[in-house]
C-alpha cells in the first residue's frame, strides 16, 4: 500500500534504531573486546576479540577501588545528600507558592526557577569564586578576600560543596513535580478536615502531605537519576582534590586513553538511570491509582493564610531566591571583569576580558570576548547548533508524536515512541560515551562523524527528540482526529493535511518546544564535551576548556554571556506562556 | 441536473459525467469489519436508492458509525464490496480501496471538524481547492452556498467565533459547496440543543432534497430518524435488523429488538401461551384474531393500541391504575393485573385517579405477535 505514512514511520524506525539503540549495543560490545590501545596495558590483548579483562579491572582490579568503588561511593553520597536538600527546599516553596497566600509570588516564581534554567556548571563556577582553596592552588576567592583565613577544605571541594551545589540547580526541579502535585488538590478536602476541627499542621501533615506522597516519591527518585549523570559540576568541585563521581571518572579515563574502562563505567552510570527511572514507574503505578485525587465538579483550590508569619516567609524565600538565583549570575559578572583573580578591590576591575585586545601580560595574551576568534567561534556554533537542533528535533518530533497518535493501534508506531523516548534513559555523558564508539570509524555507507558538527547536531536532536515527542503528541492529541478526516473526505492528501491542518494547528505547540530545545542545547554540556574537537568548540564547552586551564575570568564570561542567553530565551517562553512556569500557572487557576 | 454539470464542468466528478446525470445509488454488499475480537460489522449487505434520505439507526455500540465511515473510505473493512453508482469503491476480492477523497461524497461530522485556524469561507472553500476549482467558479459558487444558509456576513470569522447553530451552518456550507452526489452525516444535530435541532431538520432536509444527493444519516435519536428518513435501517451488533420506511417500521417491527427500540414510552412486550387464537400469561387473556401456529409467542402492543375506559360496566379485563405520567398533549398510565404490568397512552382531557380500576381491551389489527423462540415477526398473512 502507497501509504506515506507507513513509509515515513520505517524511515524513522530504522534511524532511531541506528541512533538510539546500535549505540547502547556498541558500547556494551566494546567493553568485551579488546581494542587497539590495549596493547600498552596488557600483554594478553589480542584487538577484535571477546574479553572480560575491563570488567574484571574496573569491579575487581587492583585499581577498582580508585575506579569504580570510590567514585560510586562519592556519586551515591552526593546524590542522596543533594537530591534530599533539593526535596526540602523544592518541597516547601512549593507549598508556598502554590497553596499560601505569601506575596510576591509573581516574580519570586521566576527567580525560584533560574538555578534550573542556568547550566550547571553556573552555579559551581560560582562556588568556586567564594570558596575556592589557595591550597590546591590559583588565587584566593572571595571567602578568604573577606574573612582573611583560607575556608576549610572540606568546603572548598568534595562532598558538600557538590552536594549543595547540585541541590541548588535541582530543586526548581522537585519543586515543579510537587507545585505540579500540589496544584491538583482540591480545597475541599482540606476545608473538611478544617471543619472537623484539624489545625494547619495536621491538616499539612494528614492530609495534604499524604496526597502530594506519590509525586513526592517520584521526584525523589527522578532527581536523584538526574544528579548521578551530572558531570561539569562534580569535576570542577571535586577534580582539583581527586574527587572522582562516575561521571567525572568516564571523562578523566577518556582523557587518559582508557577508553574502555570508561565505556564500563558508563555502561554502571546508565544501569543506575535505568534502574531508578523503573523504581520511579514502579512506584508511580502502584500508588498513584489509590491516592487520584477525586476532582469532579466543585474543584477549587483556595489560599491558607500564613497569618503573621506572611511577611516572614516572604522574606526567607525572597533572601533564598536571591542567594541561588540572583547571587550566581552577579558573581560570575563581577568575576569576569577582575584584572587578576581574587584580588578585591576597585582598581583591579577591567574591561579587558570582554573588550581587550591579546595582552601577553594577561591571560598568556588570549583575548577579551569580542577579540577572541575561538570565543566568537564557538559563539557562532552555539546558536548554529542550537538552532538546527532545535529545528530538527521538533520536526522530527511532530512527525513521530502525529505517528504515534494516530497510529496508536499499530505496534510499529508504538515502537517508534518508545525508542525515542529511549534517549532520556541515558546520563547525558554516557550517551556522548556511546556516540565516541559509534561514529570513530566509517561503517559502511556511514562516514566517520568523530569531529564534525553534523555529529554534534545529530546527537542534540537524538537527545532532545523525548521532550520534543513529548510537546509533539500533546499538541497533535488536542487536535481532533475528525478535523484531519473532514480534510481526507475532501480529498486532500496526506501532506496537503499535514501541511494545511496538522503543522498550523500544532504551531504553537512546535514552537514552544523549539525554543525549550534551543535553550536546552545551548546549556548543554556532559553531552557534547567527549565528541568536541577544536574546530566545533561551542561556549560551554570553551568555557569548561578555559576552566580546566585556569582562566576563570574567561569561563565566567562565557557562562554569563550562555546564562543570559538562556534566560533571554526562557523569558520568550513565559511571555508567549509555553515555558513550564507558565503551564504550572493555568493549572493553578 | 443541468445545475450539476455546470458546477463542475469537466472537472473530477467522474460519475456525474458518465451518466449524464446524478448517478449515486449505493450498494453495500457482505460488508464485514472486526476490530480485534469485536465485530462491528457483520456481513450487512444495503441497497441505497438515488436520491434517498436513508438513516442508520441503532444504539451505541451498533455499527451505524463504523458503517458510514466505510462509506467514506476512513475505515477499511475487512470484508465485501461497496459500489457508488457503478464505481466499486471498495472491495476486498479484487483489492479496490478508493481513498475518501476520490469517493464524490460529502461528509458532516459530529463535532462539525471545522479548522479552528480557517475562516468560514476558507473552510468552505477548501474542498474547492483541493479538486483545483478555477478562482472565479470557485469564488462564485463560495458566495451562493454561503448565502444559501445565510452565512454571507459571517463568512470572515473564525469557527470560534460563531454559534453552535452557526458552526452546524458551516459544516453543512462545507458539504453543499462542491456539491457532492452523496451525502453522509454522522450525528450532525446532536451537538445542538432541542429547540435549535427541531429548525435544523427541517432545513437539513430541504437541502438535501434541493440537492438531490443520496443521504447517508448516522443517529441514535429515533425521532430524528423518523421525521427525515424515507427509509430507516435499524441496526443491533453490528447486524441489521429492519429496513422499512419510518411509518412501517413502527407499526411492524421485525423482530422483538426493533420494537422495543423505536416509540416512545416503549411497546408492552408480553411472553403469552395458547394453542388457536386465544393467549394468556395468566394475568391477562387476548384473542389474537388469528391462528400464530405456536405456542409461545411474545405479544407487541403499543401504548395507544390499549382502549382504555373507566366505565365499569365497559367491554374488557380489568386492571389497576399503578401511575399517571401527564406530558402535554398525552398522558401515560401505568397498568397492572395480576403481576403484569403495560403502559397505555391516553388523551389529556381524560382523568384517572391512583389506584382506580379501569377496563381495557386491545386494537386486535394494531397488535404484533413474536415467536417467542427466535423474537421474529409472525406475519398474520401466513397463518391465516
Amino acid at each position: 500500500m502507497r501509504d506515506p505514512v507507513s513509509i515515513v514511520m520505517l524511515i524513522l524506525l530504522a534511524v532511531l534504531a541506528y541512533l538510539v539503540i546500535w549505540p547502547f549495543f556498541q558500547l556494551v560490545i566494546n567493553t568485551f573486546t579488546w581494542s587497539e590501545g590495549s596493547r600498552r596495558i596488557s600483554r594478553e590483548a589480542v584487538p577484535g576479540q571477546f574479553t572480560w579483562f575491563y570488567w574484571l579491572q574496573v569491579t575487581a582490579g587492583p585499581i577498582s577501588g580508585k575506579m569504580l568503588y570510590g567514585p560510586l561511593i562519592n556519586t551515591l553520597i552526593t546524590g542522596i545528600i543533594s537530591t534530599i536538600l533539593a526535596l526540602i527546599a523544592g518541597g516547601s516553596l512549593a507549598w508556598c507558592i502554590v497553596r499560601s497566600d505569601m506575596p510576591g509570588k509573581r516574580w519570586l516564581q521566576p527567580i525560584l526557577t533560574l538555578p534550573y534554567i542556568l547550566p550547571s556548571f553556573a552555579v559551581a563556577l560560582a562556588w568556586e569564586t567564594v570558596f575556592r582553596s589557595p591550597k590546591v592552588g590559583g588565587q584566593p576567592g572571595l571567602y578568604e578576600a573577606i574573612l582573611g583565613i583560607a575556608p576549610p577544605e572540606w568546603l572548598s571541594y568534595g562532598v558538600v560543596p557538590i552536594s549543595i551545589t547540585l541541590a541548588i540547580h535541582y530543586f526548581p526541579f522537585a519543586y515543579l513535580l510537587v507545585a505540579g502535585a500540589l496544584a491538583t488538590i482540591d480545597s475541599q478536602m482540606e476545608e473538611s478536615a478544617l471543619i472537623s476541627g484539624a489545625g494547619k499542621l495536621t491538616i499539612l501533615r494528614r492530609i495534604t502531605f499524604p496526597v502530594v506522597a506519590p509525586a513526592f516519591v517520584a521526584a525523589i527518585i527522578l532527581t536523584f537519576g538526574k544528579t548521578i549523570g551530572q558531570f561539569a559540576l562534580p569535576f570542577l568541585l571535586g577534580a582539583p582534590t581527586q574527587f572522582h563521581t562516575v561521571a567525572t571518572m568516564i571523562y578523566a579515563n577518556l582523557a587518559l586513553g582508557l577508553d574502555s574502562m570508561a565505556y564500563v563505567l558508563a555502561v554502571i552510570l546508565i544501569a543506575m538511570s535505568l534502574l531508578s527511572i523503573w523504581l520511579s514507574n514502579r512506584f508511580i503505578k502502584k500508588k498513584s491509582g489509590r491516592f487520584e485525587t477525586i476532582s469532579g465538579k466543585g474543584f477549587r483550590s483556595r489560599e491558607i493564610a500564613l497569618g503573621n508569619w506572611r511577611w516572614f516567609i516572604f522574606s526567607v524565600v525572597s533572601l533564598f531566591g536571591f542567594v541561588v538565583g540572583i547571587l550566581p549570575i552577579i558573581l560570575l559578572g563581577v568575576q569576569s571583569v577582575m584584572l587578576i583573580d581574587g584580588f578585591y578591590g576597585l582598581e583591579n576591575l577591567t574591561s579587558h576580558f570582554w573588550i581587550g585586545k591579546s595582552n601577553l601580560n594577561i591571560a598568556g595574551g588570549e583575548p577579551g570576548v569580542i577579540y577572541n576568534k575561538i570565543i566568537l567561534g564557538a559563539t557562532w556554533n552555539t546558536l548554529k547548533l542550537a538552532f538546527l537542533s532545535a529545528v530538527f528535533a521538533s520536526v522530527i518530533g511532530i512527525i513521530i508524536a502525529y505517528i504515534a497518535v494516530r497510529r496508536a493501534n499499530n505496534p510499529l508506531a508504538v515502537l517508534l515512541d518508545q525508542i525515542a523516548f529511549i534517549p532520556f534513559l541515558f546520563p547525558t555523558i554516557a550517551f556522548g560515551a556511546m556516540y565516541l564508539t559509534l561514529f570513530a570509524v566509517p561503517v559502511g555507507p556511514i562516514p566517520a562523524l568523530y569531529g564534525t558538527f553534523t555529529l554534534l547536531v545529530l546527537i542534540s536532536v537524538v537527545s532532545r527528540l523525548p521532550y520534543s515527542v513529548k510537546t509533539g503528541i500533546t499538541a497533535v492529541t488536542q487536535i481532533g482526529q475528525e478535523l484531519e478526516e473532514a480534510a481526507e473526505v475532501a480529498g486532500a492528501s496526506w501532506g496537503r493535511r499535514f501541511r494545511k491542518i496538522i503543522m498550523p494547528l500544532a504551531s504553537s505547540g512546535i514552537m514552544s518546544g523549539m525554543m525549550v530545545s534551543f535553550v536546552g542545547v545551548m546549556r548543554e554540556l556532559s553531552l557534547i564535551i567527549l565528541l568536541i574537537t577544536p574546530a566545533t568548540r561551542v561556549l560551554m564547552t570553551a568555557g569548561f576548556g578555559y576552566a580546566e586551564e585556569g582562566l576563570t575570568q574567561l569561563t565566567n564570561a562565557l557562562v554569563l554571556i550562555v546564562a543570559l542567553l538562556t534566560i533571554s530565551g526562557e523569558l520568550i517562553l513565559w511571555k508567549i506562556g509555553k515555558g513550564r512556569m507558565a503551564r504550572l500557572r493555568e493549572k493553578q487557576s | 441536473m443541468e445545475n450539476w454539470q455546470g458546477a463542475h464542468g469537466a472537472l473530477t466528478r467522474k460519475t456525474i459525467l458518465k451518466g449524464g446525470g446524478i448517478m449515486a445509488k449505493i450498494s453495500i454488499r457482505n460488508l464485514t469489519k472486526r476490530y480485534g475480537d469485536m465485530t462491528a460489522l457483520n456481513n450487512v449487505s444495503l441497497e441505497i436508492d438515488n436520491g434517498e434520505f436513508l438513516v442508520l439507526l441503532g444504539p451505541s455500540g451498533c455499527g451505524k458509525t463504523t458503517l458510514l465511515r466505510c462509506l467514506a473510505g476512513l475505515e477499511t473493512p475487512d470484508n465485501g464490496e461497496i459500489i457508488i453508482g457503478d464505481e466499486v469503491i471498495f472491495s476486498s476480492k479484487e483489492k479496490i480501496m478508493l481513498p475518501p477523497g476520490k469517493r464524490n461524497l460529502g461528509m458532516v461530522f459530529q463535532s462539525y471538524a471545522l479548522w479552528p485556524h480557517m475562516t468560514v469561507r476558507d473552510n468552505v472553500k477548501f474542498g474547492l481547492d483541493v479538486i483545483k476549482t478555477p478562482k472565479e467558479a470557485s469564488d462564485r459558487q463560495l458566495d451562493e452556498v454561503l448565502a444559501k444558509l445565510g452565512m454571507g456576513d459571517l463568512s470572515e470569522r473564525y469557527p470560534s467565533e460563531l454559534s453552535g447553530g452557526q458552526q452546524q451552518r458551516v459544516a453543512l456550507a462545507r458539504l453543499l459547496a462542491t456539491k457532492p452526489p452523496v451525502f453522509l452525516m454522522d450525528e450532525p444535530l446532536s451537538n445542538l440543543d432541542a429547540r435549535l435541532r427541531m429548525d435544523m431538520r427541517v432545513e437539513l432536509k430541504r437541502f438535501q432534497s434541493d440537492a438531490g444527493a443520496t443521504t447517508v444519516y448516522v443517529t441514535h435519536d429515533q425521532t430524528e430518524a423518523m421525521t427525515m428518513s424515507t427509509r430507516v435501517v435499524v441496526m443491533k451488533n453490528g447486524e441489521i435488523q429492519q429496513v422499512s420506511p419510518p411509518a412501517e417500521l413502527y407499526k411492524q417491527p421485525q423482530n422483538t429488538f426493533v420494537a422495543d427500540f423505536i416509540g416512545m414510552p416503549r411497546i408492552n412486550l408480553i411472553e403469552m401461551q395458547g394453542d388457536g387464537q386465544i393467549f394468556s400469561n395468566g394475568d391477562i387473556t387476548i384473542d389474537f384474531g388469528w391462528k400464530p401456529g405456536i405456542k409461545n409467542v411474545v405479544l407487541g402492543a403499543r401504548p395507544e393500541d390499549l382502549k382504555i375506559s373507566s366505565n365499569p360496566k365497559a367491554h374488557g379485563e380489568t386492571y389497576r391504575v399503578m401511575a399517571i405520567l401527564p406530558n402535554g398533549p398525552e398522558t401515560i398510565v401505568q397498568l397492572q393485573r395480576g403481576k403484569t404490568v403495560i403502559i397505555g397512552r391516553i388523551g389529556h382531557d381524560i382523568i384517572f385517579e391512583k389506584n382506580q380500576e379501569v377496563k381495557v381491551t386491545y386494537t386486535q389489527t394494531s397488535l404484533n405477535v413474536y415467536d417467542a423462540d427466535t423474537q421474529n415477526l409472525i406475519s398474520p398473512i401466513n397463518n391465516i
